[in-house]
């Protein structure tokens, strides 16, 4: 996995037990865990700007006009006002990123979370004001956005959101511990950006795509899976009901957990006694391969290990809950089951800007 | 020592040297002083935003003293000088100091070099309380304080009052077991905070950033907070800079020069963790400040309590911000990694170059 610049200088058990743990906070941090998060409903978002009965008029007529300003609840449980459709966006998630330039306001985005996997190439345009640990609150102020997005579930450091509204900033936290919650969040920020018609026409096109995979692995054998986060020390793989672990079972496999709701590592006893009959290496950009796995003493008599069901996947859209999540639930799909045929989705085009 | 020529020789010597120290102490502080306002200016003026250093002084001045340079400036730059960059710098100053007084009177207290103002398991239990603060779902902010330093404030005072109780039970020397007591204490403490951080989950890079220690957060409601408690407490040590002084001689001395011994050891020691508190429930866990800054300052003007306890409380406040001013343009990296980074080398040069013999 990364490794951090940082390194422990003293010697106090204090200090040695935080060096220990930061091999843990990567793998933690790269994961979206479930259960801590208050779904609150939004309630506004799907109703009144739904998609109209006549889509196909979607591009002919103008976008009707968003109302504002508009109240909403957060994922956090936090009201939020919005006083007018927002023209300079800080994004402090990588998948909020990817959602706003999918919804085509990506030149509004005048500031971003750096992010290891950019996502589209354009992003890579827009300034960096947060790192994976640590928010620039200056230059965020420096910007003057009307809105705010960040992470929830610590994925943005709650001091900072705590900061950020101290200094009079709108600030909307995200976190989709689910796949309904993703297409929640969505629905939100089209809400947010004034492009409610387009996230709700995203979200529908999603939803289809996740019906068109659900529908080709239906008949399918259901393998147990491992997917491998990372085994360099101890062995990490999804939580239970994690956003993992619900991606897995819509791909027509049974996800292999740590038997805990906010523990990430799971023991070679537990995966023996599990016994997957496929592995998935997430871990394999890092240079993972399946000889290296099969060799790992005592992993020899797992199934997937004997019948050699062992395969390196694409982390970044399978667990980035963005507007890509179906591209990586098909992904999935195929990676587990390779003999079948899942019909390859196309990506979701941008929706061009009206101007 | 002395091996011929009279008596006097060495009585010179010592007086000499005690006008050496008052010199040396007077330059201490006129560099000091200097270097404190030096850092402040430049801590202010320098940030991840460019802001024209004029711009910058006409902002300071507009809000202290409500003069109008005469030029504008977008509300922005407002907020990102006065709201950000000059509480953080003063917030970094005050906990610079809390945590160098601190360690001085810890190592005279306990007459041990080593001795800083985690010690006593000030930070494993701040760092508990801390953690159990990120993991508990209650979040509410009052006067820019919130549950993480609350928690971690009442972590360092309970383990060190659980440690000061435990340390009078038993037949050991009172400073033995202080230390022995503070060691255990403070690694069960360490173990709990190993255990909420192994069921933390995400919650673990928060927990994981107290421990580095830095200023992001820092506000002017938490400045308005700190500064009281480490003012009152740093000033309510200094008024027992001859007790201090007593102790280092040792216990029966100090009885003997008419200390009570148990109860300024008691009072000095709340003092001590008080501030130290204080500090680290805004800061977080920063170390090597306390340690070094009082024996650099004891190197350069010898023991003497009334002269290490002002000059080392304008040496963490120097160091620190020079560290935080640092570790922001280094792009935010935790201010404890900068304090040992600068810190270590120029201790080391201090000690090769010493030629006094140094005895705590």
């Amino acid at each position: 996995m990364f490794r951090s610049p940082r390194s422990s200088r003293s010697a106090s058990p204090t200090r040695r037990t935080a060096s220990l743990a930061l091999a843990l906070l990567f793998i933690v941090a790269a994961c979206t865990s479930g259960g801590t998060a208050i779904l609150s409903p939004a309630p506004a978002t799907t109703a009144a700007s739904a998609i109209p009965s006549t889509a196909s008029t979607a591009t002919s007529t103008p976008t009707p006009a968003p109302s504002f300003p508009a109240t909403l609840t957060d994922d956090e449980g936090t009201a939020v006002t919005i006083a007018a459709e927002p023209h300079i966006i800080v994004s402090l998630a990588p998948a909020t990123t990817e959602t706003l330039f999918a919804l085509g306001v990506g030149d509004r985005i005048k500031g971003k979370a750096q992010d290891v996997f950019l996502y589209p190439p354009q992003a890579g345009d827009v300034p960096d004001v947060a790192t994976y640990d640590s928010v620039d609150v200056e230059k965020i102020v420096a910007l003057a956005p009307d809105v705010v997005f960040a992470g929830g579930n610590f994925l943005t450091p709650p001091d900072a959101i705590a900061k950020l509204r101290s200094l009079g900033l709108t600030v909307v936290v995200l976190y989709a511990p689910s796949v309904d919650a993703v297409y929640r969040d969505i629905e939100l920020t089209g809400q947010i950006a004034g492009r409610s018609t387009q996230a709700g026409a995203m979200v529908d096109r999603m939803r289809s795509e996740f019906e068109t995979v659900r529908a080709a692995v239906a008949g399918l054998p259901v393998p147990r899976v491992f997917y491998e986060l990372d085994a360099t020390g101890a062995i990490y793989g999804p939580a239970d009901k994690s956003f993992l672990a619900e991606m897995i079972k819509l791909a027509g496999g049974t996800p292999i957990t740590t038997g805990s709701a906010n523990k990430y590592d799971i023991s070679v006893e537990r995966l023996i006694q599990q016994d997957p009959e496929v592995i998935l290496m997430a871990d394999a950009p890092f240079g993972v391969t399946a000889e290296q796995v099969a060799a790992r003493p005592g992993w020899n008599v797992m199934t997937a290990v004997r019948t050699g069901q062992i395969r390196s996947i694409d982390d970044q859209t399978v667990t980035r809950p963005g507007p890509r999540l179906y591209l990586g639930l098909a992904l999935l799909a195929r990676t587990i089951h390779p003999e079948a045929s899942i019909p390859s989705a196309a990506p979701i085009p941008a929706v061009p800007d009206r101007q | 020592m002395t091996t011929d020529s009279g008596t006097l020789a060495p009585a010179r010597a010592g007086i000499a040297w005690i006008g050496r120290a008052r010199r040396r102490s007077i330059l201490l502080a006129g560099s000091g002083l200097l270097a404190l306002v030096a850092v402040l200016c430049v801590g202010v003026a320098m940030g991840s935003v460019a802001i024209a250093p004029l711009d910058t002084l006409a902002i300071v001045t507009h809000r202290l003293f409500g003069i109008d340079l005469g030029r504008t400036w977008p509300a922005s730059a407002d907020t990102i000088v006065w709201d950000l960059r000059v509480p953080r710098v003063l917030t970094s100053m005050v906990v610079g100091t809390a945590l160098a007084v601190a360690g001085a009177t810890f190592q005279g207290l306990l007459r041990n070099p080593l001795a800083d103002p985690y010690v006593l398991g000030t930070a494993s239990g701040a760092a508990l309380g801390a953690a159990i603060a990120v993991l508990l779902p209650v979040r509410f902010v009052v006067l820019g304080f919130g549950l993480l330093q609350g928690l971690a404030f009442v972590g360092a005072l309970a383990s060190i009052y659980t440690v000061y109780r435990l340390s009078r039970i038993g037949g050991l020397s009172p400073l033995t077991s202080l230390l022995l007591t503070g060691y255990a204490v403070g690694s069960l403490l360490a173990a709990g905070l190993a255990m909420a951080m192994y069921l933390s989950g995400a919650a673990l890079r928060q927990i994981f950033s107290y421990l580095l220690g830095g200023f992001d957060a820092a506000s002017w409601p938490q400045l308005a907070g700190t500064l009281p408690l480490v003012g009152v407490g740093c000033v309510l040590i200094l008024m027992r800079a001859r007790s201090l002084n007593g102790l280092l001689l040792g216990e029966e001395t100090a009885a003997h020069l008419g200390i009570d011994v148990g109860r300024e050891r008691a009072i000095l020691l709340a003092l001590a963790s008080l501030i130290t508190a204080a500090a680290v429930a805004v800061s977080g866990l920063i170390g090597f400040v306390g340690l070094v800054v009082p024996h650099v300052v004891r190197l350069v003007v010898g023991p003497n309590a009334r002269l290490v306890l002002p000059l080392s409380a304008l040496g963490g406040a120097v160091l620190l911000a020079v560290a935080d001013v640092i570790a922001r343009s280094a792009g935010e990296i935790p201010v404890g990694i900068v304090t040992a980074l600068i810190g270590a080398p120029f201790f080391i040069v201090l000690l090769r170059r010493s030629r006094t013999g140094y005895e705590l």
